[in-house]
């Protein structure tokens, strides 16, 4: 072949210095000045014709965009000071984006630099980051108004160090306490704490910044310590100057404990042999009464199916019929009466396995479904949300911006569930779940390539030639796996003190940190070192004085909703309330498509029809914010007391009925009870406690002479169950 | 002279004719069908009411629409299920694809006429897309070459600007190449500059010649600041006319047959035809929902084929704007347009990796290159790499010449048979262009430098 070249122009460069890199320099400036930001250019699809990756997780396709795509539309080789990516930045022409940089800007001479060298490539030759720091990693501020600088260092895979500052992105969790600039300056707000980010590469990192009120006198008490608990949550408030509040009254502890171990009301017997009672461990010998508690297995099974979206239906296909439902919620429940460890528990749903209407855990595979077809992809994202709280689902298409996940992590992730097949069993409700091996592994976004098992952050594919979800159990499980122990523990504290570590419980990341972090470790060692066991762990919290502080606030701590230095108001669950009405007037409740005599707490969502849609079995629960299960999001369940539920009470057939249905003052009145005796009886029944003399006092002046009249009991009665104090545990 | 080029020309037809094997659906489909298909689209049961165990029920189609259209595969229903990319959305149902070859005589099955058995005519009318040479429609005289044009300074620059346009006289051994701010003549028999223009506008996008060699259009301009179309004396390099005042460079733009009109477009989405005596705007095609990426004129001056960067392409007549027809094939940016001197083939390229030769008449795409320049894929690389079609332009005889991602320039026979492929010395291939005489094919690359190739292997 003939080959000849004419040469138009003489090319020949003089080597220069170093010129900037692409990866290392150039991507960096993309990042910091926002050009790859999901609302501008780092959008899907773009932002006015050009799109770079979102936050830079794609060098190689921005490469491509930015100097072959159009070739000599977007950058200029021949006159690089020309190049439309400079103009556009400098806003010297029209730029949606505005000017981002000055021509005199660092930012710029990296990018006109790389240019005029020819906008090379580097990707075998350059350094990756391997990790970034922010330092001081705490700043406490006495006063607002000071001011900290912080520096932000990047870690190469070559060993080398790089001050990054001028290239991360900065950001706070509460403007109200800290502030962070584009230098880096932390600046003192109001009195908390709160954590500063900066962002660069992949890597997302913390401080945390405390503001302590300046030159206020404070005196530690010292409180006594029960167990590490307390330890570690009283090191916490003595740094942010919070006082306790003091320890609850008996009354108080006996009903909190009771609705959280149990779901249900202390009984009137209860109350008086607890209040009768004069020993020093009454408490602890109550709590440990409450975890052997039949009710205390019916909590957690609901708990757990709540999670596990427990549905039945009557839709063959989707695999989730109510032979298959009450299947997996008699194992549940089963797990739980045996008090199983958690980690065996779970690990037996990830290898579930075989028929839905024998096998409970391979309802795993139907339950988080609900549907015809099983999609690998919402498996991954629910599997992770569950067990480890990360919705791992953000690194999908690109790597997790506030996280440490990546998109390698996710499509490893993904493909551990790519092969979940269900085969239609005898009959037509009967479908066999199980893995097909010879599955193909998910493909990557950007380059298709395939992506066998990997666990979050493992370096290296899970062996292949057996079930890789055994391999996927065994390091969810690990002792050593903070993922999720962290998570486990973070969901039960919350249970028991109205609010996780972490909020919300199924959003765990670097940039969302717990309030009081070395007690989070600390949970979640103490539950792996116990081997997952689920009582003896609540029976750490519920020991401990943290857990058994008054609700009433003190001058220190009246704002204080994160840190535990007093107890939470918490509404009751909808399905605890409705079974505390029904057991306070000794009423009866049945439900659609459930045999009567089960209480609210043993009901999940029936239907004839197909499971998809959100269903939550009975009017109330709707009122009451109980979850609807399409889901696994922890925000299915509404905690918050609404006005509706206010005129439901007031007004709807629930309380009015089952004070009918129950009789319990007609009894009384049988057994000849003293007008005193009746009220004190309705009070406990209701709200736990006596009534205070004056209640008492005003009480009886209502009754006044009709001291025989049933409808006057019952309409105080009714005004007990529609306070606030019977509506919440406290 | 005449009787010689159209020996070649059946012997070219003849020879791709007995190339292409006779695929009919008794032979080779149905049975591929009955291994594939027929438990759901069979005489037992008719999902999406559709037949495929007899040939009268693959013609009839189902509740979906039409199944097969002879000859364009990319049209019915059927292939398409069989090539989607979502599993979801594949046929069969939750099994992997076809294998390839299966997928490939389907596709030569539909392409060859849908014959229902060996004793079947092909369903697609012959149509005879040989190369008529055009009659000469200049007056004659010396080929029109540049002559003593003035020196010029051009601004220096760092290095050689891509060739980002280029462009062969039709009637003199002479190339125009983009440079930043100017254009070069270059003679293509002794590869020597011989002149400069030059174009202050800014980046020479777009280089055209007038069919009788006599005046170079330039296009171009400065990105999101101005653009514009500059009108050439070929032979003295004066400037004749400056058309257009766009708020953006011109990224495509051609100069009618006659003279008298000029098409341009870019950013603006919009198609703008100027009078190129008065300078002002005849008429403005709005159709297309993209930026606009290639305009071109056919030869007889009859018609205005435009597309843009979401793979739409029009053709319009060229005196009105009126629309004719909307050439309905790509899937991703045209990249580039070329006519065939005789207007009755138009060829399009574009980032999908796709060249179409469409018969002018009627729109119909008569020959279809998928993966027209498949990139070489090295051994653990996974997915789509970009194997997008960059330029293309017809010869002098009919043959057509492309450019693309595959660093490579290929040379396609007038029954677009792939006759000889060069790789490119200076990165991408941008732009390509056949020497008059039909013997040099040239390459202006990334580098900014001219790559000659001998047309005869």
């Amino acid at each position: 072949m003939r080959l000849l070249l004419c040469l138009l122009l003489t090319p020949m460069l003089s080597r220069s210095e170093e010129s900037p890199s692409f990866r290392r320099d150039v991507m960096p400036v993309f990042f910091r000045s926002g050009c790859n930001q999901g609302t501008c250019h780092g959008s899907a699809r773009g932002k006015d014709g050009f799109m770079l990756s979102l936050f830079g997780y794609d060098p190689k396709g921005d490469l491509f965009r930015i100097k072959e795509e159009m070739v000599g539309r977007r950058i200029n080789l021949a006159v690089p000071g020309q190049s439309l990516l400079l103009l556009k930045a400098t806003g010297k022409v029209p730029h949606t984006g505005g000017e981002l940089f000055t021509k005199d800007s660092p930012h710029y001479q990296t990018l006109l630099r790389w240019i005029e060298a020819g906008a090379p490539d580097d990707e075998a030759t350059v350094p990756e980051p391997v990790g970034i720091t922010l330092s001081p990693d705490r700043i406490i501020f006495e006063g607002q108004g000071t001011a900290q600088q912080t520096r932000v260092k990047a870690r190469y895979s070559d060993g080398s160090e790089r001050d990054v500052s001028s290239l991360a992105l900065f950001a706070t969790n509460n403007p109200a306490i800290a502030t962070i600039d584009d230098q880096g300056v932390v600046k003192a707000g109001g009195r908390g704490d709160t954590t500063v980010f900066a962002r660069f590469s992949r890597f997302t990192i913390g401080s945390e910044v405390i503001v302590l009120p300046k030159d206020t006198a404070f005196h530690w008490p010292d409180p006594p310590a029960v167990n590490y608990i307390d330890e570690l949550v009283n090191g916490r408030l003595q740094l942010l100057r919070l006082l306790p509040s003091d320890l609850c009254d008996d009354e108080t502890f006996l009903r909190r404990v009771t609705l959280d171990l149990t779901g249900t009301l202390p009984s009137v017997d209860a109350h008086r042999s607890f209040m009768s009672d004069t020993s020093q461990d009454k408490r602890s010998v109550l709590i440990d009464r409450l975890l052997a508690d039949p009710g205390f297995t019916s909590l957690w099974t609901a708990l757990w199916a709540e999670m596990l979206r427990v549905k039945g239906g009557g839709y063959a296909p989707s695999a989730t019929d109510v032979k298959a439902a009450d299947v997996y919620y008699e194992w549940i429940h089963d797990q739980m009466a045996v008090n199983r460890p958690l980690d065996r528990f779970v690990a037996d749903q990830i290898t579930g396995t075989g028929s839905n209407l024998t096998s409970g855990p391979a309802n795993l595979y139907t339950m988080l479904v609900h549907d015809v077809k099983v999609t690998p992809k919402n498996l991954a994202a629910d599997i992770s949300q569950l067990f480890t709280g990360v919705r791992i689902q953000c690194a999908e298409c690109h790597n997790h911006p506030f996280d440490r996940w990546t998109m390698n992590d996710y499509y490893g992730w993904v493909s551990f569930f790519t092969g979940i097949r269900r085969k239609l069993g005898a009959e037509p409700r009967e479908y066999y779940v199980f893995n097909d091996l010879s599955a193909a592994p998910a493909k990557h976004l950007i380059d298709e390539r395939p992506m066998p098992p990997t666990v979050l952050g493992g370096e290296a594919p899970v062996p292949s030639g057996k079930d890789p979800r055994e391999a996927l159990a065994e390091w969810l499980t690990a002792k050593d796996n903070p993922l999720f122990a962290r998570n486990l523990a973070n969901r039960i504290w919350a249970h028991h003190m109205g609010r996780g570590l972490v909020e919300p419980l199924d959003d765990m990341r670097v940039s969302n940190p717990p309030t009081n972090g070395p007690l989070l470790d600390a949970l979640a060692r103490h539950l792996a070192d116990s081997g997952f066991n689920l009582r003896s762990f609540i029976r750490d919290i519920c020991n401990s004085r943290t857990y058994q502080l008054s609700a009433r606030p003190n001058a220190t701590n009246a704002g204080d909703t994160r840190q535990f230095s007093r107890s939470q108001l918490r509404r009751l669950r909808a399905d605890v309330l409705l079974d505390s009405i029904v057991q306070a007037t000794d009423g009866a409740r049945s439900f659609q498509y459930f045999p009567s005599g089960i209480r609210a707490i043993e009901h999940y969502p029936r239907t004839p029809g197909d499971t998809t849609r959100p269903h939550v079995g009975d009017p109330f629960f709707e009122t009451f914010g109980r979850s609807g299960r399409a889901g696994v999001c922890v925000c299915e369940t509404k905690p918050e007391p609404t006005l509706s539920q206010a005129l439901h009470l007031v007004a709807g057939d629930t309380v009015a009925s089952q004070i009918g249905t129950g009789q319990v003052v007609l009894k009384l009145l049988n057994a000849n009870a003293t007008p005193q005796a009746i009220i004190e009886e309705l009070y406990i029944r209701a709200l736990s406690r006596k009534p205070t003399e004056g209640e008492l006092e005003k009480m009886l002046t209502l009754v006044g002479g009709a001291t025989r009249d049933r409808k006057v009991y019952e309409d105080l009665f009714w005004g007990l169950l529609n306070s606030t104090e019977f509506l919440f545990n406290h | 002279m005449r009787r010689s080029t159209l020996c070649l020309i059946l012997a070219v037809a003849g020879r791709s004719a007995a190339a292409e094997p006779v695929v009919t659906y008794n032979d080779q489909i149905r049975p591929l069908f009955r291994e594939h298909c027929l438990k759901c689209h069979g005489e037992d049961e008719q999902k999406a009411d559709l037949n495929l165990s007899t040939f009268a029920g693959v013609m009839k189609g189902g509740s979906g629409g039409v199944a097969v259209v002879a000859g364009r595969a990319s049209a019915g229903l059927l292939f398409e299920a069989i090539t989607a990319e979502e599993d979801g959305e594949r046929m069969p149902p939750k099994k992997p694809p076809l294998p390839k070859e299966q997928i490939e005589l389907v596709r030569a099955w539909i392409q060859g006429g849908l014959r229902e058995s060996s004793g079947s005519e092909s369903m697609v009318a012959a149509r005879d897309i040989g190369f008529k040479p055009a009659v000469q429609d200049w007056a004659d005289g010396p080929p029109p070459m540049p002559r003593d044009l003035p020196k010029v300074t051009v601004p220096s620059s760092r290095r050689p600007l891509p060739v980002i346009a280029l462009a062969a006289s039709p009637r003199a051994p002479l190339l125009a190449v983009a440079g930043q701010e100017q254009v070069r003549l270059v003679d293509s028999a002794s590869r020597d500059t011989v002149g400069i223009l030059p174009f202050p506008e800014g980046q020479p996008n777009v280089i055209r010649f007038s069919r009788d060699g006599h005046v170079l259009m330039v296009a171009g301009g400065k990105p999101v600041q101005s653009g514009s179309v500059v009108l050439y004396d070929v032979t003295s390099g004066k400037r004749l006319a400056q058309i257009g005042d766009e708020t953006d460079a011109v990224l495509a733009a051609d100069l009618s047959p006659d003279q008298k009109l000029v098409a341009l477009g870019g950013s603006g989405k919009t198609v703008k035809v100027f009078d190129t005596a008065t300078g002002r705007q005849i008429y403005k095609l709005t159709k297309h929902t993209d930026w606009v990426t290639a305009v071109a004129f056919s030869p007889d001056g009859e018609k205005l084929a435009t597309s843009d960067r979401a793979g739409g392409l029009h053709l319009w007549d060229a005196r009105g704007g009126g629309i004719l027809l909307t050439l309905a094939e790509h899937k991703a940016s045209v990249r580039a347009l070329s006519w065939r001197s005789d207007s009755r083939m138009l060829a399009s390229g574009g980032e999908d990796g796709l060249i179409v030769w469409w018969d002018a008449k009627d729109g119909w795409p008569a020959v279809t290159m998928p993966n027209a320049h498949p990139p070489d894929r090295p051994p653990g690389q996974y997915g789509k790499l970009a194997n997008g079609v960059l330029a293309l332009t017809f010869g002098p005889k009919g043959e057509l010449l492309s450019a693309g991602r595959d660093g490579r320039f290929t040379l396609w026979s007038d029954a677009g048979r792939k006759l000889s492929t060069h790789q490119s010395e200076g990165g991408l291939p941008l732009q390509v262009a056949v020497s008059l005489d039909g013997k040099t094919l040239v390459s202006g690359d990334e580098a900014g430098r001219l790559q000659f190739e001998s047309a005869v292997p």
